[in-house]
């Protein structure tokens, strides 16, 4: 019956059809989750008012119908083009920032793999020698949308968030490929299908355990690589306006808000593979992987299971980013400098070189060594900021000194 | 015979882009484009009578090179520097989609990686902080179109002339690696079919293993440019001395602890 | 001038180690807003379903034209509000009062609610306590024209709040005019024998006329 399927071409395709559809329902609701989020660390309500055309009376199912209204006031509103703008790169930006956004999620293991009649599949659209440098190619790629949109704007708040943006990104660029340069060196593979496979419980630990600083830097650039608070600088609405999206409007306006949140989704799942065993369910690798969630598990319900728990994870990041959003203040642009060349670089560097001396006395796969080294890295840099006696976000040393009084 | 159809087509290449170039009278954009259209269907077209007929499998290789080609005939001739940095990436995609053709797809991602994702980006943020006030009329025109053109297609012509002499049947190149390091030889160019896991661990060993000096070498020459541009670049300002006086804190008024 | 003793000098707070690495800092807020993520009650009130207790009693919304005992409207048309009101949102056509009691009475009473600034000078204004201001503040309408409330609808507004809001000096029968009675006559004279000498309805134009006039 579905022998037309049983063809990893064809598969993929389906499977990309699937993931394209849910992915949109996903951002639509995670849009709605951010404005409940946010609105309960508010101690407000949130959106609770859109049911379904009220076909269930006046049970407005808390508001759930919000995403649809939203897409189609989005659909519905004009769209404006204003006069003296580039009109094709003005054009052309929102829809590189979505495709990038969209296409970056096909080396993404969803579920390990799928026993179709009698073929072994990939639940995966794509599986490359070099899947997880595709992902950093196309994170690279996704300034454009945002230098594209904020040159072509003609509008100098435009302007200023694609300058912000690009410096953003091509800063946080590098701790984040160091970051993950440790896990490749660790796991010896740039395939993430074969990176989760090396973490599945009984196999090995999760890399979050051995390479649990490498995680957060990862993080930390993940939070930047989405333009996502407290690095939105390039959106920095007290200052810019919107940043690089200031003259955008209607459908054009959502692209740039999806690509964000598709963003957002593409990145959770991937620090999800890299660091805590994508689609495996055990306890940080330690024992084995609970029924189901096994490397010979490939019934279509064991599938399942596996995309649900990558899911749950992805869903725990997703509400991560979301808090820290409406927790932190933004950086000033001169720490969120600093923070990425005089810190982040320099750790992740040490961590790549104690890794690479692990490798060497094959040490890679030691607890001890690991944790232990990047604990020391840490306690080291502390040492020095400590030592160095100054703020590590504070005022830099040719700013002038404050001597006015401040407020009062 | 053929050299010589290579050498009239890249001629009429130049003449292409000599006519699209951003002139103050203003480019023959039209003409341009006829010709340039033609000559890189002429290219092709030589390509596929001389070496590889078309066919579903090499498709994709006769459609992203002849983007390329165009695109980078967009790169020099586009009156805006901002387009020509989008054209050049997309040059760059194009490449790497061959690339990846050619089941290179390390060598395709790291050109992105590198090429559209850093060198093209700072390129694009230098012009846009440049040019905050429109393009310059230098920028706008070439300088020296004739000459430029002669050079580079006369460089092109003849290089292409040459690979055309060269066997049209693929080189099996084998890389001879040391018996020290390896013991079989490593292949670069393998039949697609025996190549599932890819290029990355050959090129991974390649160049870790006999070419590890020149890597080392190459990689400490950035180094050093990269320390040389920071030395010139960065230069301590100092604040000027606006001649008020400056208050030692806690000279007047109450402290408080901070929040 | 800030004197010395009221400058308050803030220093950069001292950051610990642990505070340097910022991560620390970062568990703190996530904290904090963890703690009203889950545990803090919600203060939103929903609002047409639900309404927030007025904090002063006397909160000035919309108006309303008050009736004395006998369920006439209370105004005398004397213009007061109109001429005290800085938005010029109050017309008035006044018209021979059809009752003994009094000289004048509002043929026409327009307020915009939409102009009006809710100052409450035309209460302060009113010598015979007939305009007032309510409690009420959800007043809508689809159109500008719904919005000009007149005679019947301030009238209607006051028939809804009297219950709520008591009318603050109901007492009007037996209203003596200017007060001196004498001169009250004099000037009644006077003006009856000016409209005598009109048509009929003509009369009416002569509230018009004043109204036009203090609008300018």
């Amino acid at each position: 019956m579905l022998s037309w399927l049983e063809n990893q071409v064809v598969f993929s395709a389906v499977l990309s059809l699937v993931l394209i559809t849910g992915m949109m329902t996903c951002v639509a609701y995670c849009i709605y989750f951010e404005r409940k989020i946010s609105a309960w660390i508010q101690d407000r309500q949130g959106p609770n008012r859109v049911g379904f055309l009220g076909l269930f009376g006046n049970f407005h199912f808390w508001g759930l119908g919000q995403p649809i209204a939203d897409g189609a006031k989005f659909f519905l509103k004009e769209d404006i083009i204003p006069a003296r703008v580039d009109k094709p790169l003005f054009i052309l930006a929102p829809a590189i920032s979505m495709i990038v956004a969209l296409i970056g999620f096909v080396v993404i293991p969803w579920g390990g793999s799928y026993m179709l009649g009698e073929t072994l599949m990939n639940v995966q659209v794509a599986n490359p020698d070099v899947g997880l440098l595709y992902i950093l190619g196309v994170g690279s790629m996704g300034v454009y949308g945002v230098v594209l949109g904020g040159w072509a704007s003609n509008n100098k708040y435009s302007m200023y968030g694609a300058v912000r943006a690009t410096a953003q990104m091509l800063s946080y660029e590098i701790p984040m490929g160091v970051a993950i340069l440790v896990v490749v060196l660790a796991s010896g593979q740039l395939r993430l299908e074969e990176i989760v496979l090396g973490q599945v419980g009984g196999n090995g630990l999760w890399n979050i355990v051995l390479h649990p600083v490498s995680f957060l830097i990862l993080l930390i650039t993940l939070f930047a690589e989405t333009n996502r608070a407290p690095f939105d600088l390039a959106e920095a609405e007290q200052e810019l306006v919107g940043g690089f999206h200031t003259e955008y409007s209607s459908m054009k306006f959502a692209m740039f808000f999806l690509g964000e949140y598709v963003h957002m989704i593409t990145g959770s799942a991937f620090i999800c593979v890299l660091f805590l065993g994508g689609w495996e369910l055990s306890f940080f690798g330690i024992g084995p992987a609970f029924p189901g969630t096994g490397i010979e598990d490939v019934g279509l319900i064991s599938v399942i299971i596996k995309i649900g728990v990558l899911a749950v994870k992805v869903a725990f990041f997703i509400f991560l980013f979301m808090l820290v959003r409406w927790t932190l203040p933004r950086f000033r642009f001169d720490q969120l400098m600093r923070l990425a060349w005089k810190g982040l670089i320099p750790v992740s560097l040490g961590i790549l070189l104690l890794t690479v001396f692990g490798l060497y006395m094959g040490w890679q796969r030691s607890v001890l060594f690991n944790l232990g080294g990047e604990i020391a890295i840490v306690a080291a840099t502390l040492g020095v900021v400590v030592l160095a006696n100054k703020p590590v976000t504070g005022r830099q040393d040719n700013m002038p000194a404050v001597t006015q009084p401040l407020g009062g | 015979m053929i050299p010589y159809i290579l050498y009239v087509l890249f001629a009429l290449g130049g003449a292409a882009i000599y006519l699209a170039m951003p002139k103050p009278s203003g480019s023959q954009r039209r003409a341009a484009l006829v010709l340039g259209v033609g000559v890189i269907a002429g290219l092709l077209a030589l390509m596929s009578m001389h070496f590889v007929a078309p066919n579903s499998n090499n498709f994709f290789f006769y459609m992203f090179a002849g983007l390329a080609i165009l695109a980078a005939g967009r790169v020099v001739t586009h009156p805006v520097p901002t387009y020509s940095a989008v054209y050049f990436a997309l040059v760059i995609l194009c490449v790497a989609v061959l690339l990846v053709i050619q089941r290179a797809e390390f060598l395709a991602v790291a050109l992105i990686i590198i090429y559209a994702g850093a060198i093209l980006v700072t390129y694009a943020f230098v012009i846009m902080l440049a040019q905050q006030s429109g393009a310059v009329s230098t920028d706008t025109r070439a300088r020296e179109p004739l000459m430029a053109i002669l050079v580079s297609f006369v460089i092109a012509g003849a290089i292409a002339g040459k690979i055309e002499q060269i066997d049209a049947v693929p080189v099996k190149m084998t890389a001879q690696v040391p018996q020290a390091v390896t013991d079989v030889p490593i292949e670069t160019t393998l039949p697609a079919t025996e190549m599932e896991s890819g290029h990355t661990k050959a090129i991974g060993e390649i160049m870790f293993g006999p070419y590890l000096v020149v890597v080392e070498l190459s990689g400490i020459l950035l180094l050093i440019a990269m320390v040389g541009a920071i030395a010139i670049s960065r230069k301590q300002v100092p604040i000027e001395d606006t001649g008020e006086p400056k208050l030692p804190v806690g000279q007047i008024g109450r402290e408080v602890p901070p929040f | 001038m800030i004197s010395d003793a009221d400058i308050i000098l803030i220093k950069e707070p001292k950051l610990s180690a642990a505070d340097k690495l910022y991560l620390t800092q970062i568990a703190e807020g996530v904290k904090v807003t963890l703690n009203h993520l889950f545990f803090k009650p919600k203060v939103t009130v929903q609002y047409p379903e639900e309404k927030r207790k007025l904090r002063v009693d006397n909160y000035r919304g919309v108006h309303r034209l008050n009736r004395d005992p006998d369920d006439r409207v209370a105004c005398v048309a004397c213009f007061m509000c109109e001429t005290a009101c800085p938005a010029h949102c109050i017309h008035i056509v006044a018209a021979e009062s059809p009752w003994e009691d009094r000289e004048k009475y509002p043929q026409q009473f327009d307020i915009d609610e939409l102009r009006c600034i809710y100052c409450g000078m035309c209460e302060e204004a009113c010598p015979v306590d007939a305009i007032e201001l309510t409690t009420e503040y959800d007043i809508v309408g689809q159109s500008r024209d719904e919005m000009i409330f007149d005679k019947e609808k301030l009238l209607n507004v006051y028939d809804q709040t009297k219950d709520i809001k008591p009318r603050k000096n109901p007492k009007i029968s037996g209203y003596q005019g200017t007060g001196d009675r004498e001169k009250y006559d004099q000037l009644r004279e006077r003006l009856e024998k000016m409209v005598g000498e009109r048509e009929p309805g003509e009369s009416k134009s002569t509230g018009t006329e004043a109204t036009e006039g203090n609008a300018q």
